[in-house]
């Protein structure tokens, strides 16, 4: 159906590396593959190629050829692969630009050129297989993260291609998304439909998937069947394992944040609603939840950058309501999702010296101790813009240690984030809490937080549903009754909790 | 204006009689007049969108009063204050009745190109995204350590909010670029599935508002008493 043969690629016309090294593979009628590695593998230009955006929208040198249904995509355009090879895009805000969920299945059957009454049986049927009906009138921004990504879904399931190509469907999701999106894809993998999902790091899904591609440096490392790429997924750290390093639990400290009747609302939704709660020195305290649950909300309140009316948040025992956010970013540093949201300089070094306080004795020591900490001493120099996700998620973390917290909050480390990452950004925290630092973690990702976290506390429709030690039997129940954890199975020890991209 | 299944060049028509209609009020009894048809329209909407509205609205109206009253006198800063505060209502009522597909697809009706519909309602799409992301910018810069404080000597970190959004805006329209490309944007033949009729009932509105309208502007200056 699909085959490329002896494929390089890269981006620019000359110098730059080559992107994907001699790809030689053949994707059948009715596969369900599954194609993954790090970040940095080329995982993303493989599925450009597979519906002509590569060699028709970005420049760059193509050798070999990509032939789909015994054409080579260099005589087609990407218009005329349409109905051929539909491609979810990883960036679900991006995909979906239309007003309504409706208008936009919609907008490829009008660029075919269909006829209303086709067009409009057409979405009906795609809204009934995909369970969309009830979504039709509603903006795709007011969707919830999987419910977006169905509807990017429905937008090429449409068009009836033989081949759907899906960039991290997984990724960003909680595991109630992640699981309505696999049962989707399953769904259609049984009616036949050839699928080709891209993922950085494994999940349930490859208990799914009839065949497994392993890519690495634009190489394929491994192709067959899922059951025997364990040992290389291993390899490649597509499945974290995180070192069980519990040395010396958190002693229990004294509160540093207290929390008390904490609410907030938008518009007449309560997102918060009396949330009371304590972190204690020299924990690690993860707080879990769905997306949507009020998780980046609560910790909003942390520093200040959201206030409570009714409520207040006492920081050592003082009330934080005087005091600016760039002011408790001395105290309480918070990180948020996306490194992208906060570069702006032209080097990393100097990205990292924002925050530092001049006035801070023991400045510079500190710095060069975050240099070593996280590794940076070969990145200084490069511009923040240009390096792997990874290395953006090191810089900006650093980039708030260096004013000296005390306390260290995360907002979704994880997403967006390979295996090997999480593997070693799980080893930096428990680094950074021997040192003494209080860290709070906000994560949907429930394997990484088990993994590392003292206590645990769960976030549920704007309330704390529970708080648990983690391994505990009440902690598992807890998380279980949220269904947060799916059935885990000994193949993929990430279960359906806490993918992401 | 709140009426569902209008044809959006309808409401676009009557948007600009409204719109004509405050500008050539003079008489400020008649400005008053006006936004007690205005405000219960906005109110008819979302309680809560229209507080937010009104709060948008009042400081600009306000500065316009104080500079009213300075350098002229209070009647016109009343007057000016009142069209002003007219105008932006109507101009929130308009965009609250209209989704920007609507809009782009009455262009497009008129003979505008469909590439130019299409800009336009995208970009209006996508203003409410890239206000969140700056939102987004603005709390990770404060958290570590960034004043953003409305203050004199902060004026220079403010590229520390406009080169993250810079460079996400290009980044999401490169993505966009991309998505439209795979969904056959510039593939030719395009049907279109929305097909709008003026109906009968909508002539005779326009009709109707058009003569108001006239009769108003006539009487305003005088040519009929």
């Amino acid at each position: 159906m699909i085959s490329l043969s002896s494929i390089h690629y890269r981006y620019s016309r000359a110098s730059a590396p080559w992107v994907l090294q001699g790809i030689n593979l053949t994707i059948r009628e009715g596969d369900y593959i599954l194609i993954c590695g790090k970040s940095g593998s080329g995982k993303s230009t493989f599925g450009y190629l597979l519906n002509g955006l590569i060699p028709h929208f970005f420049e760059g040198t193509l050798e070999g050829t990509v032939s789909i249904c015994g054409q080579d995509t260099r005589n087609l355009t990407v218009a005329g692969l349409l109905s051929s090879v539909g491609l979810v895009f990883q960036n679900a805000d991006a995909q979906l630009f239309n007003s309504t969920v409706e208008s936009e299945i919609a907008f490829g059957l009008e660029s075919l050129g269909l006829d209303p009454t086709e067009i409009d049986a057409k979405i009906e049927k795609t809204a009934d297989d995909l369970a969309l009906a009830p979504l039709l009138d509603r903006s795709p921004m007011s969707l919830s993260g999987g419910e977006k990504r169905l509807v990017a879904i429905a937008s090429v399931l449409c068009l009836d291609p033989p081949v759907i190509v899906l960039d991290e469907p997984f990724g960003h999701l909680d595991p109630e998304g992640a699981q309505m999106v696999r049962e989707v894809l399953r769904d259609l993998h049984r009616r036949g439909t050839t699928l080709v999902a891209i993922e950085q790091r494994m999940s349930g899904v490859l208990e799914d998937v009839s065949r497994c591609v392993v890519l690495d440096r634009g190489k394929i490392l491994f192709d067959g069947l899922p059951a025997g790429a364990g040992a290389i997924l291993d390899k490649q750290h597509l499945v974290p394992h995180y070192l069980q390093k519990k040395t010396a639990r958190a002693k229990p400290g004294s509160p540093i944040l207290r929390m008390e009747h904490v609410g907030h609302t938008v518009e007449d939704n309560a997102i918060l609603k009396d949330v009371s709660l304590v972190v204690m020195e020299g924990e690690i305290l993860a707080i879990v939840g769905k997306n949507g649950a009020g998780k980046t909300t609560l910790i909003k309140h942390f520093n200040g950058l959201l206030r409570s009316k009714k409520g207040v948040v006492l920081y050592r025992g003082k009330n934080i309501r005087g005091t600016a956010p760039s002011e408790m970013a001395a105290s309480v540093g918070i990180s948020f999702q996306n490194p992208n949201d906060q570069f702006f300089k032209s080097t990393v070094r100097d990205e990292i010296m924002v925050g530092m306080r001049p006035d801070s004795k023991g400045a510079k020591e500190w710095m060069d101790e975050l240099y070593s900490l996280f590794d940076l001493h070969e990145l200084l120099d490069l511009s923040p813009y240009r390096l792997s996700e990874g290395q953006k998620k090191r810089v900006a973390i650093a980039s708030v240690l260096v004013a000296k917290p005390e306390m260290l909050v995360l907002d979704e480390p994880t997403v967006g984030q390979d295996g090997h990452f999480l593997e070693t950004l799980a080893g930096l925290l428990v680094s950074l809490r021997e040192r003494g630092l209080t860290i709070v973690i906000v994560t949907h990702d429930l394997e990484f937080a088990k993994a590392i976290a003292d206590r645990l506390i769960v976030v549920h429709e704007g309330k704390v549903a529970g708080e648990a030690t983690p391994g505990t039997a009440a902690g598992d129940a807890l998380l279980a009754s949220m269904r947060l954890s799916g059935a885990e199975s000994p193949a993929s020890p990430q279960g359906t909790a806490g993918h992401a991209g | 204006m709140q009426a569902k299944g209008f044809d959006p060049r309808t409401k676009l028509a009557l948007g600009m009689l409204g719109i004509a209609a405050v500008l050539v009020t003079e008489d400020t009894r008649f400005l008053v007049g006006e936004l007690c048809i205005i405000l219960p329209g906005l109110f008819f909407l979302k309680r809560t969108r229209a507080m937010h509205a009104v709060r948008l609205i009042l400081p600009l109206v306000t500065i316009v009063f104080v500079i009213g009253v300075i350098s002229f006198s209070v009647e016109t800063a009343v007057a000016l204050a009142l069209r002003l505060f007219d105008l932006l209502a109507l101009s929130i009522l308009f965009f609250q009745a209209m989704d920007p597909t609507e809009l782009g697809d009455s262009f497009r009706k008129m003979g505008f190109p469909y590439e130019f519909s299409f800009i336009l309602t995208t970009s209006l799409r996508y203003v409410p995204l890239i206000g969140k992301r700056l939102r987004m910018i603005i709390d990770a810069q404060r958290s570590r350590g960034v004043d953003l404080r409305p203050r004199l000597r902060n004026v220079p970190r403010f590229t520390a909010l406009l080169i993250p959004l810079l460079v996400q805006a290009f980044i999401l329209a490169e993505q966009l670029a991309m998505a439209m490309e795979s969904r056959g944007f510039a593939r030719a033949g395009r049907s279109f599935r929305r097909e709008y009729r003026i109906s009968f009932r909508e002539y005779i509105l326009i009709a109707s508002a058009l003569c108001i309208v006239a009769v108003f502007f006539a009487w305003e200056k005088g040519w009929i008493k």
